[in-house]
């Protein structure tokens, strides 16, 4: 059950089905290490914050790498792979279609976006769990979302 | 997924309207659950069987390390506090040179409770008990041989020296 909703959480964010096979694995075994600092309440919200902090260290690590690259390059290169995508998914349309326009979304308004969805938490959770004001996310929220249902409608 | 639902049961109309105006409440609220009905209809592929076999193959073996490693650590912690304790012990049990030291007063002389034999430990005793001794066994030869006028005083004046003597070692 959570498998899935954090592998769709990965995949999502970075539109590859082995980099999410990695970072799925990575988050249950610091789930495994991290057990005991769980102290109740919302399990979601803790998966999810354990998620999230793995995807931003693979984003470090992965603009570590790319320092020498120049900033249009590297920018480039954070969009998702989806020739990747595609091959992945034995062409399902729909599916490229949505990954390549939540691809084109900005990084943190993509994950604003990918959070609500898989880890079904409310909005003043996700807001606490990305450690900013609740107003900020809900203004981040409305331009995302406005942005990808032009993008997925034009 | 259960998208069209919310999950999260918050009143998302009335968050949104904390902190937009009505109608860009309204559209953002449009346009999440139009977003949500997408996100719904293409769902993002799942963990294949074998990755998730794999994942809980390492969770099992990620789990015994840490048990494990916690067992070790506590195994060394016992270790560390027996050793402590070990150091502790013998440390208040030497007594140190120097440090205070508790001294309890007697009330009754050092030979009544460290000798076995009082007569023949204490000096003084040893004497008077000798000169007593001596005294005596004069008057058993006195009584078992001659009692004239002679012996019979004697004999008195020995009693009486007697007498003295141990009222003299009382007083000391």
């Amino acid at each position: 059950m959570y498998a899935g909703r954090c592998y769709g959480y990965f995949y999502r964010l970075t539109g590859d089905r082995d980099l999410s096979d990695e970072l799925l694995s990575e988050l249950f075994i610091k789930l495994v290490e991290k057990i005991g600092s769980y102290k109740g309440g919302a399990f979601e919200s803790w998966l999810f914050k354990i998620a999230s902090n793995i995807f931003h260290d693979h984003l470090r690590g992965k603009q570590r790498r790319r320092k020498l690259l120049d900033a249009r390059r590297a920018e480039l290169e954070l969009e998702p792979d989806l020739n990747e995508s595609r091959l992945s998914d034995n062409g399902e349309e729909r599916l490229d279609r949505l990954q390549v326009q939540v691809g084109r979304l900005d990084a943190d308004t993509r994950e604003l976006i990918t959070l609500r969805f898989y880890s079904e938490l409310s909005f003043k959770e996700i807001a606490e769990l990305r450690s900013e004001p609740i107003g900020t996310a809900l203004s981040k929220l409305h331009r995302g979302l406005k942005k990808l249902r032009e993008l997925m409608e034009g | 997924m259960n998208v069209m639902r919310d999950p999260t049961h918050e009143n998302l109309s009335e968050l949104l309207r904390q902190f937009m105006d009505e109608s860009t409440a309204r559209a953002t609220q449009e346009d999440l659950k139009a977003v949500e009905r997408m996100m719904a209809g293409c769902p993002a592929p799942t963990p294949s069987r074998g990755i998730l076999s794999a994942i809980k193959t390492q969770m099992i073996v990620s789990a015994l390390h840490r048990r494990r490693r916690i067992r070790i650590f506590r195994r060394a912690m016992a270790a560390a506090a027996a050793l402590v304790m070990t150091i502790l012990i013998a440390q208040h049990g030497r007594n140190p040179a120097g440090s205070p030291s508790t001294t309890f007063a007697s009330i009754l002389p050092a030979a009544v409770w460290e000798s076995n034999n009082l007569a023949a430990d204490d000096p003084d005793l040893v004497y008077f008990t000798s000169e007593i001794r001596q005294i005596e066994a004069q008057m058993r030869d006195l009584e078992a041989g001659d009692t004239d006028i002679q012996g019979r005083k004697t004999l008195d004046e020995l009693e009486l020296e007697l007498m003295a003597m141990e009222t003299e070692f009382w007083k000391r």
